[in-house]
């Protein structure tokens, strides 16, 4: 089970399956040392069956405290923490974002560093690099792109073995793995066409019956079928298709005619390979009819220039194509000794182009607003808990004095929507909060309004919502987030969108709803596309440090036992990293570095030497989380000799 | 339903290289290898214990192909030479030795392997930039209009295959046959890229190898029963024969009804309706003065009698390797339908003869102007043939690659010693860039310079195996061999007469001193050029092919020791 969540998680990364397994076991190794305390404490006087049900509830439990870690907790802290430190791989000049060569060079370095020998390592991420920016048309195309290369790889690339690996190349254009049947040399544009079926009538279909009566009547049919295959032929030669690519074999006669019409044929390629040159350039299949004596032509593309290529000892069709879409066709051919070791490239580089597809994701955390303290209030607001609440609102004052003083800075001349706004602010807040039956007083809203007028200065054509009530949607959620998520001023752009799918969400709610919502609701925020750390299990230490400063403050005993456990675990990452490093890079070193670096609040990227993928490394320990309280939760394993019976679904998902 | 066996956990090894099974077992296969190398290697003879044919050889492609190799990292090794030759066909035993002698150097280094592979592979690109420099010193170009390096080439290739059985003459006349054979191939008139065409090695086993011979046009050999009959031949007024191609069956088969059912009334013959088709057919090629049928697969008897009542020749069952070089011989389309020939279709020879050679007899298919010829390859036995052939297809394919690339080194070990002599030269003072690249300090890499140098040279002492002594000289850095019981009192001058290449003697003084306590001089690269001119008999080696072996020796090294483990599933 374990293994196959790994491939699974290696589907979506292309990376992290050998830290899987380490943060899996130690996260094991401390759950067993946490359960073995315990139950010395218990001391020995449980029956070991006894125990076994407990050890299970136990588990259970643990693995339920996990889910709602992951749910919460993890999600809350990077998009509060971490995120300040992440770097990204774009650089920003001035309007227009540009991802800079350099640091994706960096990153598949990082990548490949153990994917590939040592001495292939820089060739081929340059390689890689390369590839990605031949295949890229435009900037913005860059996901479907990758969508593209990663989907049909296998077909993109050709190993060739015998060759050292330097001789590996980037061809322009589009290998087909099969030689031509007909060739013709043309020069200049030429019109193509795809078949997938035979384009000679057969002499009787499926499903019927050729009556033969007499030798004359076959003779005649035979003729007529070769009749039909010329003039088919013909006519594709008088419209000017110089290539025929089929998918199965066509008769002798099909290819006689090819060659008398000087049409180059291709025959038996693959269907995947089929279905990508349909992508490419957009072209439909053409069915031939034999009923009619023209075939209409729907589709033909232009290639540049279609001629034999010769790969691995082996003809094959080199086609230079003009691509409809966002992806310039490029062709990888790897070169290496043996077959082993360009297969391996194979991956690793299949790998790559999951990588770059979550790097260049954006990543969606979604999170309990309030999570850690509505879990400590979340039975009910008594008058106790005022206290509580009014410290919640004093934080929320200041955050928001904060936000208006920065408001008053840029709108000069508004000092009564200030003071009004400051006036507001504390009564909102705790009104969203205690009052949770309550219909907020006009008053209340329309002060509300004057509360948005003072922001909208603050943030003049950015919130760009005309209607009243999702504006207050919008603010509320605006101080949500600014307030729970302290998301620097200058990542306003990513409140302001924050603000825009909050709306989008709660958008028709009656105002009563939008502030219980709002008091509820589940903030979402994201990892910006492209975020990157230095390597070198940085993202661990981090998460590490802001656990354990997480656990440390919070209260719930099992939510600090779980975050702490995790953290934990997440140092053995950076351990084996460092484990054969001695001296000023040994492990301990780096992490007090880091920590003092992190107490002192001026922790930077050190190393330039690698980057990796937050989004990977995210992916990972929720794929970690996940398969661990799949795990918790089984008590007993039961062998059957029988494989278990499997519903249909299960066995797509295998087979893909 | 099936049984279920339970699956068994795979196997994993680590510390690999230093397990004594596996230093023993590539030390027994380097022994093999390396004791097959060069014009005076050892014959390997390969049969299995249950009888069966013996192979008797000293061709890597043969030694790999047929040795069963079981542990993983032999496996990596041999499969990686049998790519290398099938790309380029030479140099197989060369790699395989040096990358034997490259993992057992450096696995003794005690160093990291990471330090050792990025060394090596910075050595490696210092080989490839000096050979591919214009200043190299032991590379020659190839001048197309003089036929004598070429012709060295061959014979070099020729003669480091020892199980070819080949008598000196006997050798010079099959090198001159290859020769002649690749020159017919090339067309007249060039364009643009001229594409060479082909020559088809013809198999004579049992005949002495004097009565080889190479033929303009295709010989195809004739079934025992068309000797009985004469075959007048009447010639157009053009002087030319028109030949008509099948690619389809004329056996008078039906072909394939499709998907669904045929139903067929009482008393109609399909059989008889196909065989009038072909009749007709007969008619057409008989109206269009066709001369000769030929057809990939087979003619129905009633079609060939019918044909050669009207005195057309019929050629049967040539198969397909044959109807590309007969397409671009004759000019003819390949004919893949029963009816409606178009007129376009049919091709020319010049003429036909029929021809003996040995016990058999042959159709000649001579051309007007074509770069189709055989190669009519005579050996006395079985093993001895294959081994020709093999060679003769190695010295082909050297030729292709060296037209395509006219440059050569010099073979008979000069090209290891010298080269080793050169990285030794540049290995004295490293620039610090290189060292801090690299990662690793000023006797790392010369320690790994050294390792790397040695396994350059015990390659070319490979090629010495009567216990003679190997000398270089400090002048060229080329490779000298000497008797093994020269007298103490003699000269090294007066022992040694030729360098292994061919291409110095030992009139000039060029201060010779035993291979193995070298130490590092510039070797001098001026005057290879002038130096080729005026020699006679040169060993050469095709650079391209040794180029690349070289490369890939180094990088499967590399491979292997950078293995830490091998996880083998028994299942």
């Amino acid at each position: 089970m374990i293994v196959t969540c790994v491939s699974k998680n290696r589907n979506v990364t292309g990376d992290g399956a050998k830290t899987f397994i380490i943060l899996l076991c130690d996260l094991l190794r401390g759950l067993k040392a946490i359960t073995d305390k315990e139950r010395s404490s218990f001391g020995g006087s449980i029956q070991s069956q006894e125990r076994h049900w407990k050890n299970c509830c136990q588990w259970k439990y643990i693995s339920q405290a996990i889910l709602t870690f992951q749910a919460h907790i993890l999600d809350y802290i990077m998009a509060q923490y971490l995120s300040k430190h992440f770097l990204s791989i774009f650089s920003f000049s001035g309007e227009e974002k540009k991802f800079c060569r350099s640091s994706l060079e960096l990153l598949l370095d990082a990548y490949f560093c153990g994917r590939v020998g040592r001495n292939n390592q820089k060739f081929i991420s340059q390689l890689t690099c390369d590839y990605f920016y031949k295949c890229l048309s435009h900037e913005d195309g860059k996901n479907e792109m990758i969508d593209l290369v990663d989907e049909y790889f296998l077909e993109l690339c050709t190993a060739v073995t015998g060759l050292p690996v330097s001789s590996s190349r980037i061809i322009s254009g589009f290998v087909i793995h099969r030689d031509f049947s007909v060739y013709c040399p043309a020069d200049g544009d030429m019109r193509i066409i795809i078949v997938t079926e035979a384009i000679q009538p057969a002499l009787s279909t499926s499903g019927s019956e050729l009556v033969v009566k007499s030798e004359t009547q076959f003779q005649a049919s035979h003729i007529w079928v070769t009749e039909r295959t010329k003039t088919i032929m013909n006519d594709l030669q008088s419209k000017g298709i110089k290539l025929l690519l089929s998918s199965v074999k066509q008769q002798d006669a099909v290819i006689y005619y090819a060659k008398l019409n000087g049409i180059s044929v291709v025959e038996c390629i693959p269907s995947e390979e089929i279905s990508l040159l349909c992508r490419i350039i957009a072209l439909s299949p053409f069915l031939p009819s034999w009923a009619t004596s023209q075939c209409h032509i729907s589709d033909a593309a232009l290639v540049k220039f279609c001629q034999p290529i010769l790969l691995n000892s082996k003809r094959y069709v080199h086609l230079d194509l003009l691509s409809t879409h966002s992806f310039i066709p490029h062709c990888l051919v790897l070169c290496g000794p043996v077959q082993g070791l360009t297969d391996q490239h194979i991956h690793a580089f299949h790998g790559a182009f999951k990588v770059l597809r979550q790097v260049f994701k954006v990543l969606y955390l979604s999170y309990k607003v309030q999570g850690n303290i509505q879990n400590e209030t979340s039975n009910s607001v008594t008058p106790k808990d005022n206290k509580q609440s009014h410290h919640l609102a004093e934080v929320y004052r200041a955050l928001f004095e904060r936000q208006c003083l920065g408001s008053v800075l840029k709108s000069e001349g508004n000092p009564s929507g200030m003071q009004s706004h400051l006036r507001v602010t504390p009564d909102l807040v705790l009104s969203s909060i205690e009052s949770e039956n309550s219909i907020p007083s006009t008053t209340h809203t329309h002060k509300i309004k004057g509360n948005f007028e003072s922001l909208m200065c603050t943030y003049p054509n950015k919130i760009g919502i005309s209607n009243a009530k999702e504006s207050i949607v919008a603010i509320r959620c605006d101080c949500d987030g600014d307030s729970l998520i302290k998301i620097p001023d200058e990542h306003v752009s990513v409140v302001e969108q924050t603000c825009k799918i909050s709306s989008c969400t709660i958008i028709g709610m009656t105002s009563k709803e939008v502030f219980q919502n709002a008091s509820k609701s589940y903030c979402t925020s994201f990892i910006q596309a492209g975020s990157v750390l230095p390597v070198g299990g940085h993202f661990e230490i981090l998460l590490h440090y802001y656990l354990l400063d997480y656990s440390r403050h919070c209260q719930q005993p099992e939510v600090s036992m779980i975050s702490s456990l995790i953290a934990n675990a997440l140092l053995s990452v950076p351990k084996t990293l460092y484990k054969a490093k001695k001296g000023n890079k040994s492990f301990c070193h780096v992490y007090l570095r880091t920590l003092h670096a992190l107490q002192a609040k001026q922790w930077m990227a050190v190393s330039q030497t690698g980057l990796e993928s937050v989004a990977c490394k995210y992916q990972l320990l929720t794929s970690v989380l996940h398969c661990l309280t799949k795990l918790l939760t089984i008590d007993l394993v039961i062998r059957i000799n029988k494989q278990p019976q499997k519903t249909g679904d299960d066995e797509a998902e295998e087979d893909v | 339903m099936s049984r279920v066996e339970a699956k068994k956990p795979s196997l994993c090894t680590c510390e690999l290289l230093t397990k004594e099974i596996i230093s023993k077992s590539l030390s027994v296969l380097r022994e093999i290898v390396t004791s097959c190398y060069g014009p005076s290697g050892r014959l390997k003879q390969l049969h299995n214990g249950v009888g069966g044919s013996i192979c008797t050889t000293s061709s890597s492609s043969f030694l790999f192909s047929n040795l069963s190799v079981t542990h993983p990292i032999l496996k990596i090794l041999t499969t990686s030479v049998q790519n290398h030759v099938s790309r380029f066909s030479d140099c197989g035993l060369f790699t395989a030795i040096l990358c034997f002698n490259l993992v057992e150097n450096f696995q003794r280094l005690n160093l990291s392997t990471a330090t050792v592979i990025k060394i090596s592979k910075h050595l490696l690109s210092l080989c490839t930039d000096y050979l591919n420099s214009e200043s190299c010193g032991c590379r020659i170009s190839i001048d197309f209009s003089n036929m004598k390096t070429l012709l060295c080439l061959v014979q070099s290739i020729l003669t480091s295959k020892p199980a070819c059985l080949l008598n000196k003459k006997e050798a010079d006349h099959i090198s001159t046959l290859i020769l002649k054979a690749f020159l017919l191939t090339i067309p007249e008139k060039a364009k643009d890229h001229a594409i060479l065409g082909k020559s088809i090695i013809i198999p004579l086993k049992d005949e002495r190898v004097m009565n080889s011979t190479v033929l303009p046009g295709i010989v195809i050999e004739m079934p025992e029963v068309q000797l009985m009959r004469k075959f007048p031949i009447k010639k157009l007024p053009s002087d030319v024969l028109k030949v008509a191609l099948f690619c389809i069956s004329m056996s008078g088969d039906i072909s394939d009804p499709g998907d669904g059912t045929l139903v067929i009334s009482y008393g109609v013959s399909l059989e008889s309706a196909v065989l009038d088709q072909l009749l007709n057919l007969g008619n057409q090629l008989i109206s269009d003065h066709v001369d000769i049928v030929v057809c990939q697969k087979v003619i129905h008897p009633a079609l060939k009698q019918y044909l050669h009542q009207h005195h057309i020749i019929t050629i049967d069952r040539v198969g397909i390797s044959l109807m590309e070089p007969l397409c671009e011989m004759t000019g003819a389309q390949t004919i893949g339908s029963l009816s409606l020939i178009s007129p376009t279709s049919y091709g020319y020879v010049k003429d036909l003869c029929s021809t003996n050679f040995g016990s058999k007899h042959y159709f000649h298919l001579i051309p007007n102007d074509s770069t189709v010829c055989s190669l009519l390859l005579c050996n006395r036995n079985e093993t001895a043939w294959n081994e020709l052939k093999l060679a003769c297809q190695t010295a082909q394919h050297i030729l292709q690659l060296t037209i395509r690339q006219p440059l050569a080194l010099l073979g008979g070990g000069c090209t290891e010693t010298h080269l080793a002599s050169f990285i030794r030269h540049t290995g004295i003072n490293v620039p610090e860039c290189i060292l801090k690249v690299n990662d690793c300090t000023q006797t790392e890499y010369k320690i790994v310079t050294n390792a790397f140098c040695n396994a350059l040279q015990s390659v070319a002492c490979s090629l010495e195996h009567d216990k003679g002594k190997i000398l270089t000289d400090r002048k060229y850095g080329h490779f000298w061999s000497i008797q093994p019981d020269f007298p103490s009192n003699v000269k090294w001058q007066d022992l040694v007469s030729k360098c292994g290449c061919g291409l110095y003697g030992n009139q000039e003084e060029l201060n010779w001193c035993l291979l193995q306590d070298i130490h590092s001089f510039a070797p001098l690269n001026s005057s290879v050029q002038q130096a080729t001119n005026s020699t006679g008999h040169l060993t050469l080696d095709c650079f391209t092919a040794k180029l690349h072996g070289l490369q890939v020796a180094v990088e499967t090294a590399s491979l292997i020791l950078d293995l830490s483990y091998i996880i083998e599933d028994k299942n």
